[in-house]
Formats: C-alpha cells, structure tokens, sequence
C-alpha cells in the first residue's frame, strides 16, 4: 500500500437498488495526501454518490475503498476519525444556534470542552461569523448556514475533509471566502475532495481532479495538463464540455 | 458517556426550543384524563353501586306491596320510590316518568292484589285439609296482576333479570301467605296459636366472590382507572414527536453527518430516550397530581396511589421506556412525517383500546381479555392498578415491568436493524 495514498478507490460500482443503471460504474482513483482534488461531472455523475460510499454512508454494490490504508469495510471507527464530511445539503438543526450545532458535533467527537470552546471561536472568526454564534440557523441566511454547515464536517480537524458542492447557492463573497479557507486548510497538510459544477474555480483551486460521466471515470489529471492534452480548448469548461458532451442530463 | 449527554443536552435543546409542542404534548392527554374521568364516572358507579330507579304505584295499599317494595330496597339493587293511592293520573304520571327516564322500571300494583293472592291460599289450605269443604273454584283459579314498564332503552336481558327478581319476591310472598293461612287453619284445628313466624331469611344463602384477574375484589372507579390509563396513552402518544424528530433529523441530512462521525446510532437514539424517558415521566407526575388535587375539585374521587412509591416509579419508568421505544420504532422504520403520524396516531389508539384504557378490561368480553394481554399499555394499567388498588410492590409487579422492558428492548433493537439495512439502498 502506497503511503502517500490518501483515499484508494478500487472497481467502486453502485447499482442503487430498483435501479438497472449503476451510479458509479467500476471506478479506480487514487488521491494522494495534501492533494486539492476535484471531483466533476454533470449532474447525475455518481458525485455525491461516490462521497457516499466514501463516507460510509451508503454500501458500495462492489469495489473497495482504502482511506490512509484502513479498509472502508472494516476499520471504519479509524476511517470516521480521519476524514470530514460536508454534506451537499445544510446538515444542521435549525433550531439550534450556530455554538450549540458546532459545540454538538465537536462533542461527538470527543474534544474536550475548553479546546472545543477556543476552536469554535477561532473558526467562526476566520469565517466571518461572530455575530452569528448566538443566533438560530433557522434565522441564518444561505451563506451563514453554508459556512456553519462547512465547519461542522471539520470541526475535528480532519486529515481528509470532503466536501459536496460546498460553495452552491450562495454569493460572491460568501463563495471567495470559502475558497480562501479551504486553500488554507490543504495549505496546512489537509487533503481536501470536492466536488464542484463551477469549472472556473475547479481550475484554479485543484492540483488534480477527475471528470465522471454516467458513474465511469472520463478524465483526470491537474487542470493544465488536461487543457494542454486537449489543443482546441483554452479552459477546463472546454475540456469539460468536450468531454461529457453538449447533451442536457436528467 | 461524553457523547450520550452531548446528545442529552441536544435533545433537551430541540425540545425546549420546542416549547409549544411539548405544553401540546402535556396538556392534550390531561384534559382527555379530564373529561373522560367526567364522563365515565357514572358507567363507573353502574359498575359499581349505583342503583335502579324504581316507581311503585301501590293501589293495593296492602301485604303484597309492602312486601315487594321491602324486598326490592333490601337488595340494595333497587332505589324505590312509592306512589299509593287509587287516582288513576298517579299512574299516568308514573308512565310518563319512565318514559322520560327518571325512572328504569315502573310498577303497579291493581287494588286487592293482596286479597286475591290471600283468597287463593286460603281456598288452597281448604281444598287441601278437607276436600269435603266446598271451595270456590273461582278463588282458585284468581289471578292476580302485576304491570311492568320499562324504561325504552333498558335492554331486554335487563328487563328479564329485573322480571325474574319480581317473580321471586312475590313468590316468597305467596309462599309466606300460603304458610300463615296453614298456621291459622291448623291453629284453629288444634285450638291454640303457633309462635312460629314464617323465617324472613331463606334456606339457602349464595355466597358470591368476583374470581376475575382484574379485580381482586376492588372494582376501581373512574379516577383510578383513568388516571394510569391516560398516563400510558400520553405517554404512548409521544411516539409521534419523537418519530418527527428522528425523521427530520434524517431528512434534514444531520444524521448523514452523524454517520460520518465516530457514534453509533445507539448512542444518537439512547439520548432521545433519555431525553423522552423524562418527558414521560413528567407528564405521569402530572397526571397523579391532577388525580390527586383536581379530580376532588370536579365531584370525582380523589386518586388513591397506594403506598409505595418505588413500585410506582418502576412501572412508570417501564411505561416511559416501552412508550419511548416504540416512537424510536417508527421513527427509525416510517419513511416519511406524514407515515409516522399517521402510523403513529392509529396504532396509538388501537393498542390503547385493545388495551383497555377506553374499556376497562374488567368488563372486556373474554375473547378480548385474552388478545389485551398482548398489549403494552395493558402491561401497564394493569402494573398501576396493582400499585394503585393493592398497594403492590416492586417484587410483584415484576412480570408486568419485565414485559414492558422487553418490549422497549426489541423495539429499539429493531430499529438499529433498520437503520442498518437502510444502509443498502
Ligand atoms: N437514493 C437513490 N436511489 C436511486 N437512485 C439514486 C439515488 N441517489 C442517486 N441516484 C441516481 O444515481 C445517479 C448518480 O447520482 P448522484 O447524486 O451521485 O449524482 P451527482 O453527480 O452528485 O449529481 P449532481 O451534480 O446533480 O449532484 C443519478 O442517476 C441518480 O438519479
Ligand atoms: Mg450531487
């Protein structure tokens, strides 16, 4: 097992049950340590589906995953204390304030009380949401509960945080200061998975990343590399809609 | 342990901020307590002591009436009001009583019933000393007659029971007229007069005793039967908030969030349990509270809770867990709120009824004891019952706790085996 291996996936297929289609149809990726990695595909790919699996939410039909060598199947108590997950839905009890959602989760992972205190202060300051701390999600708005939503999955400070569409529904500024978080975190040695529909940041951001279409992988490698393969196009966008087709998915 | 109460401290936040949701939760099942006590009171007191409302117009004004209406008010069935006279409006106002339902049953007794039924005998006594003694055939063969009315709503296997206690009292009177025309002739034969007085107690004397389960000789009135009835629908009730929750945290995708965290579905639901368990609670206490302290208020009984506390917590905590349980049930199994309300309201309601907390079970038919048995909220009636009724501790309330216990066990053991499977989509 290679040690700079971060998530190992092996033949990873999904055939949702009712289905005849599979979601994610015999996959393999390998993404390495303190990799920015991206996961595209129009919708219907097997995104969220191959976070999913990833996260141990849903069981894989086939296949095998290893995140930092422990096997999906087996050691997933040591698997759940190594990665985060930010759902692509806002995850969060709407009833609860900002503090009392975050101070939950951090206790569930069993960080002790007054390390739980300064981290969750050090986090809503770095997000811009002091004033939030106190007030109900229900009272929040998009960009508040997806920025909340954010720290809740590494709240543990994960080695692998992964992330569904992080940086949907929201605006502008919201969305730079995600970026620039995110950038910080897999500075400081965080491998970071996301998936993403907005090309134009996947470019930029990613050392690496993948195109899905109908659950089979189409194309990976770092962003240059693919624009530069493929000579008629001069942004990932191209490449994306060159690969997966002009074709509207349901 | 950490997480547990971080998972405590959560439930119990979700559920303050839900502050009308859960005075919902308390009050609906206490004004159902409230006015199904008011309203149960009097099948209650039927079952128990109250009487049947007679009217006895008496136009005979003699034996036979007295005799009758002696009998009837000593068999502590009957309230006997008397009318006599020999206005026929007295019976026409009587009919119209009966008819209006102040009273169950009418009587009336025609003039010289007394006399006819006294001819008889003594005609019978001649005939029978000395058939040479010419009798008036006519004496004989009289007649005398008696007219019932019922109330139109009485059922008829009540007006048989009533019809048949008729028929003995006037027989026992017959019998005695029969005995002291007997005594007169032969006090005249033998020319002196016998002490003897016709015995007023019979010769045989029935001894009865109540052998069903329920009852154990104490028939409990509406305020001990409501009381722990009620605690266990309320408390069976909160199946639907508590499925809601878990329902909502699912849907809302905080339970995806959960699975990817190093806790056990076990651990998330034994929180809501804990959190529910004392929503349960609660809610009994106020129930035996409003038993004690308002029930006076209203002319019903006070409630009696026995003596012992401990064995009143155990078959309320054992209550509370099964109760819980099953909400977890349905939560972690219903798909979506509107299932498990539904589910939820429904089953609530057929396992309190099979149950008995609508009917008393003491007065199920038997087929419907039997299938009551299986019923959780019977195990619990009936734990409070014992404690209520016969001050009962916690060493004999054993099997009830037992089942309730089992029944929270499996439930939440079938909902982590749902949970599981839900896992293969
Ligand atoms: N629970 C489910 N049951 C059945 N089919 C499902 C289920 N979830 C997803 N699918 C199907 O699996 C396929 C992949 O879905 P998935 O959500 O993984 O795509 P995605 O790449 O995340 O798309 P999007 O960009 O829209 O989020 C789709 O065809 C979808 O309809
Ligand atoms: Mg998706």
């Amino acid at each position: 097992m290679d040690e700079k291996i971060a998530v190992n996936i092996r033949h990873l297929t999904k055939i949702y049950k009712g289905s005849t289609e599979p979601a994610v149809d015999d996959l393999n990726l390998q993404i390495y340590k303190g990799e920015f990695y991206g996961l595209l595909g129009p919708n219907g790919a097997g995104k969220t589906t191959t976070i999913s699996i990833i996260s141990s939410l849903i069981k894989p039909t086939k296949g095998e995953v290893f995140i930092d060598g422990y096997d999906l199947m087996k050691d997933l108590p040591a698997i759940k204390r190594i990665i985060g997950v930010v759902p692509q839905e806002i995850a969060l009890y709407e009833k609860l304030t900002a503090f009392e959602n975050l101070y939950y989760f951090g206790r569930l992972y069993g960080i002790n009380k007054s390390d739980l205190h300064r981290r969750i202060d050090f986090l809503l300051e770095r997000l811009g949401l002091v004033k939030y701390k106190f007030t109900k999600l229900i009272n929040c708005s998009g960009g508040i509960k997806r920025r909340i939503n954010l720290i809740a999955g590494m709240i543990h400070l994960p080695k692998i945080l992964i992330l569904d569409e992080p940086v949907v529904g929201i605006d502008v500024q919201s969305r730079n200061l995600i970026k620039e978080f995110l950038k910080e975190l897999n500075k400081d040695n965080t491998t970071i998975i996301y998936t993403s529909h907005i090309m134009e940041d996947a470019e930029k951001l990613c050392s690496r990343l993948s195109i899905l279409d109908y659950g089979k992988l189409v194309e990976q490698g770092a962003p240059n590399e693919l624009i530069n393969k493929n000579s008629d196009c001069s942004s990932l966008e191209d490449v994306f809609l060159k690969l997966t087709g002009q074709s509207l998915r349901d | 342990m950490k997480k547990l109460f971080a998972s405590v401290y959560k439930e119990g936040l979700l559920l303050l901020r839900d502050i009308e949701g859960v005075l919902v939760m308390f009050i609906m099942p206490l004004i159902l307590l409230i006015v199904i006590a008011l309203l149960q009171h009097k099948s209650f007191q039927n079952i128990t002591e109250e009487k049947i409302q007679v009217i006895v117009v008496d136009f005979d004004r003699d034996e036979l009436s007295r005799s009758l209406s002696e009998g009837m008010t000593n068999s502590h069935m009957f309230e006997i009001t008397s009318v006599s006279g020999n206005d026929s409006t007295l019976l026409e106002q009587a009919r119209k009583d009966v008819a209006g339902g102040t009273y169950q049953i009418g009587i009336f007794i025609p003039p010289n019933t007394t006399s006819v039924v006294k001819s008889r005998a003594v005609s019978l006594v001649q005939q029978q000393i000395n058939s040479a003694i010419k009798t008036d055939l006519n004496n004989l063969n009289a007649q005398g007659q008696i007219d019932l009315f019922f109330d139109p709503i009485t059922k008829e296997s009540f007006r048989d029971l009533v019809k048949s206690t008729l028929m003995q009292f006037s027989a026992s009177v017959e019998k005695r007229i029969i005995f002291e025309a007997y005594s007169k002739f032969i006090d005249a034969l033998t020319n002196q007069s016998s002490e003897l007085d016709y015995p007023t107690t019979p010769a045989i004397q029935f001894n009865e005793s109540l052998v069903s389960e329920y009852t154990s000789g104490i028939v409990p009135n509406s305020v001990q039967h409501n009381v722990p009835a009620w605690i266990l629908f309320g408390m069976f009730l909160i199946c639907i908030p508590i499925a809601g929750n878990i329902i909502k945290e699912r849907s809302e995708g905080s339970l995806a969030r959960l699975k990817a965290i190093p806790v056990t579905y076990l651990q998330i639901m034994s929180g809501k349990l804990i959190v529910f368990v004392g929503i349960c609670l609660i809610q009994a206490l106020l129930m035996i509270l409003v038993g004690i302290f308002i029930m006076p208020f209203l002319n019903l009984p006070k409630l009696q809770v026995g003596g012992n506390i401990v064995a009143l917590f155990s078959i309320s905590l054992a209550s509370a867990l099964a109760a819980t349980g099953y909400g977890i049930l349905i939560g972690s199994a219903a798909t979506t709120q509107i299932q498990a309300s539904a589910f939820g309201s429904v089953s609530t309601v057929i396992i309190a009824a099979i149950g008995g907390a609508w009917v008393p079970v003491m007065i199920m038919p038997a087929i419907m004891q039997k299938i009551s048995a299986f019923s959780p909220m019977n195990w619990g009636i009936h734990g409070y019952y014992e404690v209520f009724l016969r001050n009962a501790d916690t060493l004999e309330i054993l099997p009830d706790l037992g089942k309730l216990i089992m029944f929270a066990v499996i439930c939440v053991g079938a909902s982590l085996l749902f949970r599981k499977y839900a896992k293969n989509v």
